[in-house]
């Protein structure tokens, strides 16, 4: 855990500049059975300490792996001197920081670091359970994954903090032959918030639901295209997830409304149904913690949730203190870094559409002919707002049931069109959180959501 | 060649002689360590690097960064059993060494035997200069600040969503129980563009442009498809979405070509679907596999590729091959562990930079040469699945009709299969885009199912 020997430092501060110092150690730690056999068996741990300085409207930045409190005066100058080589050949029409409400958080909680071998041996005995109940798969990879970030902030003004971050999953992929030879794979990420040995604790209660993963790739051995088009679609909340975070989350991260996207003419406008109302989450969903909590952001921002769209109407965007200033909102803790080495960026942190008063079984047996679509690999938004996600596990619906399931394929549209369409919101909700956001940085992100139903653009044949 | 072996002596900076004096001071303290700790073979790589970096954000600018950064990277063999550690702490700090070695040491005796891993017998050492070390920082401010200033002013509808430039300069040192040591000096410049067009409320799909440089001695704008992808992103502003389904050609801007040949291989040919066996092309070594207009080769000493692979993560020397030859399936890319556990032969270096034969026609000719289809430079896809099939979105896309480029399209899919792409190819342009890290075609390929409203 890191020793706060750096408050002391604060007085070396820049008067009339905002000053953040910060020292962070992220680790993480991978193993990997492809085949039964160990392909990744790795340790890795950045840490070091950074400085970042807002004068005259510019950011200067200065980061040093070495975490000494001379380190720290090192970087706090350079940083200043940054700030001041653009000052010297450029003008800056930039606001100064409005002054926040001071305080300080601190974690209360250490972090378990188990020995590799927890790690190893743990996916032995599921791969071991895999190839024995499953001889038929063609192939099979076991991933246990853990990531950390502890983070030490000192402001100028706003909130100090000490917080840390961790989280582990146990990856799972099934490959098997469809009838014509070709290879199909299912894939699920297992976990969340904590440490590994937190979050398992004995590999035989991951049995049951690799045995329901191994019953969706029996289905989908068997399927087959979608029909290309225009259809109406249940989005799963994997998928319902990942809409609020790519298609309409980055829109309203406020850098991308400067640079141009869609959300800036549309706000206080009606962008989506009344019955969609999306959050990006700081760290409580209706008294439960959400998958990856922030209390404290790197600007020294007290952390609270955004509120984006609020009945269908655009009401908000994601800020830093510097776009707060020019948006004149109030910024709610979005800046995060991901390494010691780099700056705080407008991030979502967990973004989710609420839930309805729908039931699932009432929103499947409401469609004529469509999809179920339960599942993605990947996702990528425009400043536009249209979106494209990889759909990865879907089912036809067909006269209310339920039919075969598809091939792997992709659903695209606009987001603020295709809000419009959602006509029945149900009322469960479910939250993942074992991915990076990739925008200059990678960033750990919660998304969530309920299933909706919609129209939607889904490739096939 | 993109790389350089010199002598001690033609270091000049003194700052630099002592860096590698201190690397090879760790790197005696691994050696010890990791012998304290049992292992019987190792690798290592220490490395010290500083970069300096401007940012501008929407237009304007807003960052300039300064990172020094130290690494240290471990592999341990205790007898046949393997692990893995780094870390990215102060070197200056003794409790880096000793973490790491404890880590690489303490995962090598929680893994299984396997005596597929190898280290590569002993290299000659030797020291290599890659790219340019010497960072100017007023070179860098003016040609990024020249740079906005020409697009505000020659594409007044271009937004920068943001600009990066950057430059790294890094010092390292390889070592291994075989007795190699490879110190490498390098540095490049990064140039990376990301940007829209606007009219009002009106907006086109964003699109980037991406540098590696030895030298800034011509404008940013002078580099690549810079300018047209400018000048094309501009008539993206009002698109319109494709009117139904139908099956015709695609015409891939260099970017997109290498993206959809990356992905293809990616999934037939690369070191998890041929260590599991699942690979279309498992049984397709010396075979036609492909197009035989189509030659893709990872390159480590082309001189318009800077600072290539010099010595792989094992420690043999890094060479160039094809991995297809005129549509023949010639090498896997695959690392010594995959080719030992299968037989296939290791990929001679890593595949960063890959360079992709061209053809006779230019791209204006492709374009007239094709009666309906799609030109687009950038697509939003999922991951195609492992038999090749993909779908997605067609970004900053053009239709193509009776050899026309006539509306720029949006809410357009496509759909089809990378492998039999491959065999689908039409033509290849004779013109490449050269940027500092591959250097890729136009590429035209039949049978794409292009569909929309």
């Amino acid at each position: 855990m890191l020793t706060d020997i750096y408050s002391d430092l604060s007085s070396n501060f820049e008067p009339g500049s905002h000053t953040e110092l910060r020292i962070q150690t992220n680790k993480t730690r991978r193993a990997c059975l492809l085949g039964g056999y160990l392909t990744t068996n790795s340790r890795a741990e950045a840490s070091g300490i950074s400085a970042r300085v807002y004068k005259n409207g510019f950011y200067g930045f200065s980061s040093s792996a070495s975490c000494t409190p001379a380190s720290c005066l090192t970087v706090l100058n350079a940083a200043t001197a940054n700030a001041d080589y653009f000052a010297k050949h450029l003008t800056s029409d930039k606001p100064s920081l409005r002054p926040l409400e001071n305080g300080s958080v601190k974690i209360k909680e250490d972090v378990t670091d188990p020995e590799q071998k927890y790690y190893i041996d743990f996916i032995r005995e599921v791969d071991n359970y895999i190839a024995n109940t499953y001889p038929d798969l063609s192939s099979r990879e076991v991933t246990a994954y853990a990531d950390s970030m502890e983070k030490l902030l000192h402001v100028s003004n706003g909130f100090d903090s000490h917080s840390i971050m961790p989280r582990s999953y146990v990856y799972v992929l099934l490959t098997a032959e469809d009838r014509e030879g070709q290879p199909v794979e299912v894939f699920y990420p297992f976990g969340g918030y904590g440490a590994f040995d937190a979050n398992f604790k004995d590999p035989a209660l991951l049995f049951p639901r690799i045995d329901d993963l191994y019953a969706t790739l029996t289905d989908k051995i068997e399927a087959v295209f979608a029909s290309a088009g225009f259809k109406t679609c249940i989005l799963g909340p994997m998928m319902t997830g990942m809409l609020a975070h790519e298609a309409v989350g980055h829109t309203v991260e406020a850098d991308i409304v400067l640079g141009g996207s869609v959300a800036g003419p549309n706000l206080g406008k009606t962008v989506a149904s009344e019955k969609i109302t999306m959050v990006d989450f700081a760290n409580n969903f209706r008294g439960a913690p959400v998958p990856l909590p922030v209390y404290v952001d790197d600007e020294g921002t007290k952390a609270e949730d955004a509120l984006l769209i609020d009945k269908g109407v655009l009401v908000g965007y994601m800020n830093s203190r510097e776009t707060a200033e020019l948006f004149n909102m109030k910024p709610l803790g979005n800046a995060r870094a991901y390494g010691y080495y780099d700056e705080p960026l407008i991030r979502m942190r967990n973004t989710a559409v609420l839930p309805g008063t729908d039931s699932l079984k009432d929103m499947i047996a409401s469609v004529d002919d469509g999809y179920y679509l339960l599942d993605s690999s990947n996702g990528q938004a425009d400043t536009t707002g249209e979106f494209m996600f990889g759909v990865t596990i879907g089912y036809e619906i067909k006269h209310g049931k339920l039919g075969r399931a598809i091939k792997d394929t992709t659903i695209s549209g606009v987001a603020f069109d295709m809000l419009k369409t959602v006509d029945m919101v149900s009322n469960e909700m479910e939250w993942q959180s074992c991915g990076f956001c990739g925008k200059k940085q990678p960033m750990p992100v919660g998304m969530g959501g309920p299933s909706v139903r919609c129209r939607v653009n889904i490739g096939g044949r | 060649m993109s790389y350089s072996v010199i002598t001690i002596d033609q270091i000049n900076d003194p700052q630099d002689l002592e860096t590698v004096d201190f690397l090879r001071f760790i790197a005696k303290q691994c050696r010890e360590e990791l012998a304290n700790a049992g292992a019987t073979r190792y690798a290592g790589s220490v490395s010290r690097t500083a970069s300096n970096e401007f940012n501008v954000d929407s237009g304007k600018f807003s960052l300039f960064r300064t990172q020094f950064s130290d690494r240290l990277a471990l592999t341990c063999y205790i007898g046949d059993r393997r692990g893995t550690a780094s870390v990215s702490s102060s070197l200056e700090n003794p409790n880096t060494v000793t973490s790491a070695v404890k880590d690489a040491a303490a995962s090598a005796l929680a893994a299984e035997p396997d005596p597929a891993w190898t280290v590569a017998p002993r290299e000659e050492s030797m020291i290599i200069l890659k790219g340019n070390p010497v960072f100017d920082k007023d070179a860098m401010f003016f040609r990024l600040a020249e740079a906005v200033e020409t697009i505000n002013t020659r594409y007044p509808l271009i937004m920068i969503e943001q600009a990066v430039t950057s430059h790294a300069k890094d010092i390292s040192l390889y070592f291994n129980s075989s007795g190699t040591e490879f110190v490498t000096v390098s540095g490049a410049y990064n140039v990376d563009f990301m940007y829209s067009a606007h009219d009002g409320d009106n907006g086109s799909s964003f699109v980037g442009n991406d540098f590696v440089l030895s030298s800034l001695d011509k404008p940013f704008l002078d580099l690549g498809l810079f300018a047209k992808t400018l000048e094309n992103t501009e008539k993206q502003i009002y698109t319109v979405p494709y009117k139904g389904k139908r099956v015709g050609r695609l015409i891939t801007g260099p970017s997109l070509t290498l993206d959809l040949i990356a992905d293809a291989l990616a999934n037939v040919a690369e070191d998890d679907v041929i260590l599991d066996g699942t690979s279309l092309w498992i049984d397709k070594i010396g075979k036609k596999v492909t197009d035989e207009q189509l030659t893709v080769t990872c390159t480590v000493s082309d001189p318009r590729v800077i600072g290539g692979q010099t010595f792989t993560d094992e420690g043999f020397p890094a060479k160039d091959y094809n991995i297809i030859d005129k549509g023949v399936l010639t090498n896997f890319n695959i690392s010594t562990y995959t080719a030992n556990k299968t037989g296939f032969r290791r990929a001679p270096n890593a595949g960063d930079n890959v360079i992709i034969a061209n053809g006779t026609k230019s791209i204006e000719q492709m374009i007239k040469e094709t009666p309906f289809g799609i030109y687009t430079v950038r697509f939003s896809g999922g991951e195609p699945s492992v038999n090749g099939d993909f779908s997605g979105v067609a970004k900053n896309s053009f239709l193509i009709e009776n050899g026309k480029l006539t509306v720029p399209l949006a809410e357009t899919m496509i759909s089809g299969n990378l492998l039999d792409l491959l065999n689908n190819i039409v033509d290849i342009s004779e013109e490449r885009e050269e940027n500092g890290v591959d250097l890729v075609p136009y590429m035209s390929f039949d049978g794409i199912t292009i569909s929309g409203e």
